[in-house]
């Protein structure tokens, strides 16, 4: 166990798991009208990120974007009201959850298409690049995004006209209810990122101590280096379930897509999943399990009392 | 002067004013410079002038990623139908930042291939077409004066918006007609008065409308001369009024598409009163698809005998 790790992250990481499992319970009960992106699963790589973002670096979302607003936003009350389309909302209800940005805390823009905000970034980094900024934008994407033309195109721009970038693949293996191996073949992004010169650092193991001191590095690279870096993150969406197949007793996998995810109960005991690809799981590298039980109860409480009003 | 000329010597002028401009796009400043389009041109302190990638659906959301960072930009573009490559963003980037004042400008600058011979890419030379699909603000430049309201208005003015020039007239003369009208938003003018007819130019058809207007004349019949350089919405009012006038609405529209303006203008004259419509677009009954002459064919002398007929009757 760990004194020197500050708790304070791994706070952080359970406020944005119970966020979600609230959000959840809402979702459940037919409370929101427009289609949300749980991420589950995805806590460690929205912390480290939020960790390692500077005031005026921009932040530039895909349609799963839960996890970064909850923890730009610093609040969950703001987030549900925006998914309930309340005047009250982050985005005063305008923008629901697939285009939920939040100007205020560096989230510039959140795009429901698939890889139509790696291109809007790209021409965010040319801004800052006209304007003398010696900040960063960060654009997230995911392992479906990068089969789009513009995955392509906007990094050879961003190489090409010397843009300091992070862009990072949330790899969870599938896109919406296909696995990569159904639906395309194997992609290197280190040697595709080595064909355009683009630095790669691959994240795996959700560990959120680990991402911070990584991240933080590979930011100040692309800045000095002038460069966009390519950051592949592994990763999975927790919550995942069999449904029943003709033919095939095990049953069909389900990945977590849009919509409530019915395994996941508010009372059920974190973590989720007992291995590393749950970032709860990987916090007891560093901390007691009470240590950590205590926390989750206490964030649960104030959590609750934020939203109770709702 | 030359079409391509008078409105490169507009973007000259206009880009050279305009401090920390990017203006990008593929060969904007190297071999023909697009055709003579982006000719010497320059931009003002801190400002770039981009030769780009083949790219068009990550440039055209470049434009609105410098705008979100508060940069100024125009993306010049060969032909109209690369721009098919980067629709998603006009619909789906523009409805974003639509919803916010913007403080920096976002212009699309492009040449609709509308000079025959091209084969299947001119099969699309509808300006409007691009502009409908979000409702995006778009002008099309038929003569001297609508290029100079339209670029001294739009070219760089926060907000969005997309231009279109002509392939067809790019080595004509341009027309040089001074206008008698132009509404707020410089996308409708008039350019003659008559009494016996109501000539609207839609899309790059003013010179058909011009021609329409000569052979009148020579008749002895005086027309009005409309050019309609915007898709809707267009508030119709100094036309319909007009045609009302006169009796006599021609519409005249070279575009290929199902989807046109003209068409409001149509239902909107005809809900205002009596007043007889003629028609003149696009026929589609031989092969449209290959490489051909690829104009708009119309018979001025049945026309003309037309409305001379009416006048007697």
């Amino acid at each position: 166990m760990s004194d020197s790790k500050d708790f304070s992250i791994a706070e952080e990481i359970l406020r944005l798991r119970i966020s979600q499992m609230i959000i959840n319970e809402y979702y459940k009960r037919g409370a929101f009208q427009i289609p949300i992106h749980l991420a589950m699963g995805h806590e460690a790589i929205a912390v480290a990120l939020d960790s390692i973002m500077s005031d005026e670096d921009s932040l530039v979302l895909p349609h799963r974007n839960i996890h970064y607003n909850l923890a730009r936003a610093r609040s969950l009350k703001p987030i549900i009201d925006e998914f309930l389309l309340s005047v009250d909302g982050l985005a005063h209800g305008e923008l629901g959850s697939m285009n939920l940005a939040n100007p205020k805390r560096g989230i510039v823009y959140t795009s429901s298409i698939l890889g139509n905000n790696l291109s809007l970034a790209t021409g965010l980094a040319l801004a800052k690049k006209i304007r003398a900024s010696d900040e960063v934008t960060i654009v997230v994407t995911g392992d479906g995004a990068m089969e789009e033309g513009t995955f392509y195109e906007s990094l050879l721009f961003m190489k090409s006209f010397n843009l300091a970038s992070l862009v990072i693949i949330e790899n969870n293996g599938w896109s919406m209810h296909t696995s990569i191996p159904e639906r395309r073949c194997a992609i290197n992004v280190s040697a595709f990122a080595g064909s355009l010169d683009i630095p790669y650092a691959h994240l795996t193991g959700n560990d959120t101590y680990a991402y911070i001191d990584r991240l933080r590095s590979v930011r100040n690279s692309a800045i000095k280096s002038m460069s966009p870096v390519l950051v592949e993150v592994d990763l999975t969406t927790l919550g995942g379930w069999y449904t029943e197949v003709e033919n095939n007793p095990k049953g069909r996998f389900i990945h977590p897509h849009a919509g409530p995810v019915p395994t996941v109960t508010e009372n059920m005991r974190m973590p989720i999943e007992n291995s590393v690809s749950d970032p709860l799981f990987v916090l007891k590298k560093y901390f007691t399990g009470d240590r950590l039980f205590e926390a989750e109860q206490a964030i649960s409480a104030d959590l609750h009392a934020e939203v109770e009003t709702l | 002067m030359r079409y391509i000329d008078c409105i490169n010597n507009l973007l000259q002028k206009e880009t050279a004013a305009s401090e920390g401009l990017v203006i990008f796009g593929q060969n904007v400043a190297a071999g023909s410079h697009i055709s003579g389009m982006t000719k010497a041109l320059s931009v003002g302190r801190g400002g770039r002038i981009l030769n780009t990638t083949n790219s068009e659906n990550t440039l055209a959301n470049i434009g609105f990623g410098l705008m979100l960072g508060g940069v100024s930009s125009i993306f010049f573009m060969k032909q109209q139908d690369f721009l098919l490559l980067g629709i998603d963003p006009l619909v789906n980037t523009y409805n974003f930042i639509r919803r916010r004042q913007q403080l920096a400008s976002y212009t699309i600058f492009f040449i609709v291939v509308d000079s025959g011979y091209q084969g299947l890419q001119s099969s699309m030379n509808g300006f409007g077409d691009i502009c409908s699909i979000a409702r995006v603000p778009g002008f099309t430049i038929q003569a001297k004066a609508d290029a100079e309201a339209i670029i001294g208005a739009h070219l760089i003015t926060p907000g969005f918006r997309i231009i279109g020039i002509s392939q067809r007239l790019m080595q004509q003369e341009i027309i040089d007609r001074e206008a008698l009208y132009i509404n707020e938003s410089k996308s409708l003018f008039q350019y003659s008065k008559g009494d016996r007819a109501t000539i609207a130019c839609f899309n790059f058809s003013l010179p058909y409308g011009l021609k329409l207007e000569q052979q009148l004349l020579q008749n002895g019949i005086s027309a009005s001369l409309f050019g309609v350089n915007a898709v809707t919405p267009i508030d119709w009012t100094p036309i319909v009024a007009d045609a009302l006038h006169t009796g006599r609405l021609i519409i005249i529209d070279d575009c290929k598409s199902e989807n046109r303006s003209s068409d409001s203008l149509s239902v909107a004259t005809y809900h205002g009163g009596q007043c007889r419509i003629e028609f003149i677009s696009r026929s589609f009954a031989g092969d449209w698809l290959s490489p051909q002459k690829d104009e708009l064919v119309i018979d001025y002398d049945s026309i003309v005998a037309l409305i001379a007929q009416h006048q007697t009757v």
